[in-house]
């Protein structure tokens, strides 16, 4: 069904479907029926151009195997289209006084069009009257209600000057027919109008007016209507339904749609005694003419949906907002309607570029549609940042939080293992993931160490209030600026911004030794920049470090002989610090 | 106005571009160039669009709907989704794979050929990552960004690239413009447009500027046609910025646009009072600045389609400086601002956009390509 033709039919139906969905949400009453009328019609339409592609297409194409297909695809839609136009009939494009019959013959010929083609040759012919299909022809349009083809065509006729032809003629002229009464009368009147007419048919016909053309004596008699004729007919009707029309057409012209049924199976009859057998196309019109509307449904689902459930889901869709659908819940908890509509949706969910509008048909699908997009998205795979921005975006709108936090997660955890940890982050800090982040963090950390560089400045210098998601992050971002202060020479701001790095506990115990380190040089330096009071602050600092490794009763985390060294030089420091510190703020400054 | 006309194509594409026409002549451009993306196969297509008929006035009466549809000319298959599209020159057409990898087509009678191929130009630790966007510059450099975060600058006529900036970027590169022969811009999924100097042969840019606080993902970038220091982006938020570039951190004002992301912007390249841009939510919007002159009148509020609000945030250092173009002077005149908005309904996301003279094309996640006659731009 997905091939490159039959996509085209998905994408512009589901644009129809999407506007249906909308206007029944804001439109009632009449107003509401027009509106789905216009839709059917534009899935009609889209049917039939689809229908003509791809009989062009089976035209064009050389390999046997793919033509058969295309005409056996062609062979499927005729006969949606040809279901479809009779139920839009019956179940949608209801007139308010019930009569049918104008949309029914328009609907008979728009699918038989053999009469029409063979009174186009016959105009073009030398002489008509002599074209072995000329009566056939007649016949043909006669039964269609084409009267002014009719006419057209008897008036080619040799014989037209006689008396027989004229007066057919004038019969044919006088008939009344619906469409140009129907402002004017009600049903009744033009009832009696049209049996006015068909008596006056009958009179002439009785009184032997066309005994010496016996063709002419066929026409009236199917003027009147007899029964015994349209027997004879039914093979210019091809059909048992358009025989039925045409009978309709003669015998019954304000017949409604509740009785068409009982004329329905005498025709069925003409065409088994015959020998015709009864496909399920014929089925499914019996079931609408009986108004059995779930039958429809099921028998199309079972013959007309091996390829895809396109037509069911739509069809049943458009039913429903017409109200002409039971609401009854099926077994498995969601209605009809809802059923066909996840089947076709999950067909598409499984394309590999027709799941979005898959999605969009799931919206609305009320009952079971959001579980459904959630499994969807769980198992979706996501090739490229571009994707994952989009299904985020469908997960959103939806207010699928879960589902949003999982997105992000899968493309950090993506990033992280080919070692993009600076996209990885940016993953994390979007979903706002803390765990993540903080141990992102610690691995930024522990290279720094390892390195004494620092990677992704990019991000890590405009984070802005992102950073204070974790405390690594901050304490990271924080430790970068002071790199940057002290390598700009601000070794003032430099030093209480690493103060209050350790008073604030931000970094993690393992890195103190790291901080103490860069306090060093500060410390060192001949300048007093870290005052006594900030100097008690780091040594208070240095001791708790010292407990705390001190206690830990495990060998392999004790200190080292070096590391123990190193903290004593550190006590030093600091030491020697505080007298600086002590002198300078005793000393009177002289101006 | 004139109808608008869908085509439906059967592929979802992800970049639509106009082929440039000879700087003479007088014609309207006839073909583009579509890519597809997330499709078992995808594609480059070339499409013929007949626009004999488009005039500057253009009654509804005459306009049909068959006469603006495109019809294929020829295309080619590629391997991964097609992220970018670029034509060099008249004859030779660029184009990014999510592969990492590069390809340079030409046209002949026959059809769409390659020319040349940089393969895996983009990777990772060994890994091909995914080429996200590419620019040119005159006739034969291009520079090519990608999920790596690396810069690849390429002559189309050698194999080996010229240049490549490995650390360009920490995170994705989404799009990518020369800003002057020696300068290239990017914005990436962090936020920030960043300058590169090329002459220079360190890596760092020579400027990072951020969109605002959040870091919100910027997706594409155009510069302005004349000023090359105007630039506009669109991001993740669905917000338009328009930045001076020679001036501090951050953007000259923020419009607050669609209600998604913003998959691409464009000033028109002989009109540039007029901007276009296209989103993930489906929608299509023409930005008519052309009402817009230097006033010294007090802020109005904005009103855009459908009583909208446009509260801009709005970081100026500056005194309004006096060059002619309206985009400078947005905040003082912002209630001229005209905002169309050009397709009748929304559906799926509308991935692509390109404008040439009198035409738009736009190319939609609902496999279809919608081509906008826009006879009245002044």
């Amino acid at each position: 069904m997905h091939t490159s033709i039959t996509r085209k039919l998905v994408n512009e139906t589901h644009n129809v479907f999407v506007m249906l969905q909308g206007q029944v949400a804001s439109s009632t009453g009449s107003n509401l029926q027009s509106q789905m009328v216009m839709s059917s019609k534009q899935y009609r339409a889209i049917l039939k151009a689809c229908s003509m592609d791809l009989m062009h297409m089976a035209e064009t194409c050389e390999d046997e195997g793919e033509r058969e297909s295309f005409e056996d695809q062609i062979q499927i839609f005729e006969m949606i289209q040809l279901i479809w136009g009779f139920c839009q009939i019956l179940f949608i494009e209801v007139t308010p006084d019930g009569l049918l019959l104008n949309q029914l013959l328009d609907w008979i010929k728009w699918h038989f069009t053999d009469g029409k083609r063979l009174a186009v040759d016959i105009l073009h012919d030398e002489i008509p009257a002599e074209h072995p299909a000329y009566w056939e022809a007649i016949f043909r349009l006669l039964l269609q209600g084409e009267v002014d083809s009719v006419r057209k065509l008897l008036s080619l006729n040799t014989s037209n000057q006689n008396e027989a032809f004229l007066s057919v003629d004038e019969l044919l002229r006088k008939m009344p027919q619906w469409a140009h009464y129907h402002h004017a009368l009600s049903a009744a009147e033009f009832d009696m109008k049209w049996r006015h007419w068909r008596d006056e048919c009958q009179r002439r016909l009785e009184e032997g007016h066309y005994v010496a053309f016996p063709n002419l004596e066929t026409l009236v008699m199917v003027l009147c209507g007899d029964e015994n004729v349209f027997a004879e007919m039914k093979d210019m009707c091809g059909s048992w339904y358009h025989l039925l029309v045409s009978k309709m057409l003669y015998q019954n012209p304000t017949v409604r749609a509740p009785d068409l049924h009982h004329y329905a199976e005498a025709c069925m009859e003409e065409f088994t005694l015959s020998g015709t057998r009864m496909g399920e196309l014929d089925n499914i019109l019996l079931a609408a003419i009986q108004f059995d509307i779930h039958q429809v449904i099921k028998d199309s689902s079972a013959f007309l949906s091996t390829g895809s459930w396109w037509f069911v889901s739509h069809f049943t869709d458009l039913l429903h907002h017409c109200g002409q659908l039971d609401t009854q819940n099926l077994a498995y908890g969601s209605n009809l309607r809802e059923f066909l509509l996840l089947e076709y949706a999950s067909s598409l969910m499984s394309h590999k570029s027709l799941w979005q509008v898959g999605i969009d048909y799931l919206d609305y699908c009320s009952v079971f549609g959001r579980t459904y997009i959630t499994q969807f998205i769980n198992h979706m795979s996501l090739d490229n940042e571009k994707k994952a921005h989009k299904l985020l975006h469908i997960c959103e709108e939806r207010n699928m939080q879960e589902e949003v936090q999982t997105i992000c997660k899968v493309m950090g955890m993506k990033s992280l293992r080919r070692g993009k940890l600076g996209a990885a982050l940016s993953w994390f800090l979007r979903s706002r993931d803390v765990t993540a982040t903080s141990k992102l963090t610690e691995r930024l950390i522990m290279e720094y160490s390892k390195t004494g560089q620092f990677e992704y400045t990019d991000i890590l210098d405009n984070l802005g209030p992102a950073m204070f998601l974790s405390n690594r992050l901050t304490f990271l971002v924080k430790y970068r600026e002071f790199h940057k202060l002290y390598e700009s020479g601000e070794t003032n701001k430099a030093a209480s911004l690493l103060l209050s790095l350790l008073e604030a506990r931000l970094a993690p115990r393992t890195f103190w030794i790291t901080l103490f380190k860069d306090a060093t040089p500060l410390l060192e330096s001949k300048e007093v920049i870290f005052n006594s009071g900030q100097t008690y602050v780091l040594m208070h600092c240095l001791e708790e470090l010292r407990h705390e490794l001190d206690a830990k009763t495990d060998i392999s985390q004790k200190l080292t002989d070096m590391e123990k060294d190193k903290l004593d030089l550190l006590q030093l420091c600091l030491t020697r610090n505080l007298s600086k510190a002590i002198k300078a703020e005793g000393t009177v400054k002289t101006s | 106005m004139a109808e608008l006309s869908p085509k439906f194509v059967s592929q979802k594409i992800s970049k639509i571009r106009w082929r440039p026409v000879q700087k003479q002549s007088l014609k309207a451009a006839e073909y583009f160039v579509t890519g597809s993306w997330d499709d078992d196969i995808n594609k480059v297509c070339l499409w013929r669009l007949d626009q004999s008929h488009v005039k500057e006035e253009i009654t509804l009466a005459d306009n049909q709907y068959g006469e603006l549809e495109p019809q294929k000319v020829c295309e080619i298959g590629q391997d991964g989704d097609v992220t970018d599209l670029c034509y060099v020159s008249i004859e030779n057409l660029v184009s990014t794979s999510s592969t990492g990898s590069v390809y340079l087509y030409r046209q002949n009678s026959q059809g769409i050929n390659v020319i040349n191929c940089w393969d895996r130009l983009h990777e990772f630790n060994g890994q091909s990552t995914p080429c996200t966007c590419v620019s040119s510059r005159g006739d034969d450099m291009i520079v090519t960004g990608g999920e790596d975060g690396r810069l690849a600058i390429l002559n189309i006529t050698q194999t080996k690239p010229v240049r490549i900036i490995e650390k360009a970027d920490s995170c994705t590169v989404n799009s990518v413009t020369f800003l002057t022969q020696s300068e290239i811009l990017t914005v990436n999924s962090f936020g920030q447009l960043k300058i590169f100097d090329i002459r220079v042969d360190k890596e760092e840019p020579t400027k990072i500027l951020s969109v605002n606080e959040d870091n919100t993902p910027l997706h594409c970038v155009d510069k302005h046609p004349g000023q090359p220091h105007i630039v506009a982006t669109g991001g993740q938020d669905g917000m338009l910025t328009i930045w001076d570039v020679r001036k501090d951190r951050f953007p000259m004002t923020l419009l607050e646009a669609h209600s998604a992301a913003m998959w691409e912007v464009k000033f028109h390249p002989s009109n540039p009072d007029h901007l276009f841009t296209c989103s993930e939510d489906g929608s299509l919007w023409h930005w008519d600045g052309s009402a817009m002159g230097i006033t010294q009148g007090s802020l109005l509020t904005g009103h855009g389609l459908g009583g909208s609000q446009f509260p801009s945030t709005h970081h100026q250092t500056d005194k309004i400086s006096s060059e002619a173009s309206p985009w400078i002077s947005i905040e003082s005149s912002r209630h001229k601002l005209e905002i169309n908005s050009l397709l009748p309904n929304k559906s799926l996301p509308v991935n692509s956009l390109d404008i040439q003279n009198y035409t738009l094309l736009c190319g939609t996640d609902s496999e279809t390509i919608y081509t906008v006659p826009l006879p009245n731009l002044r």
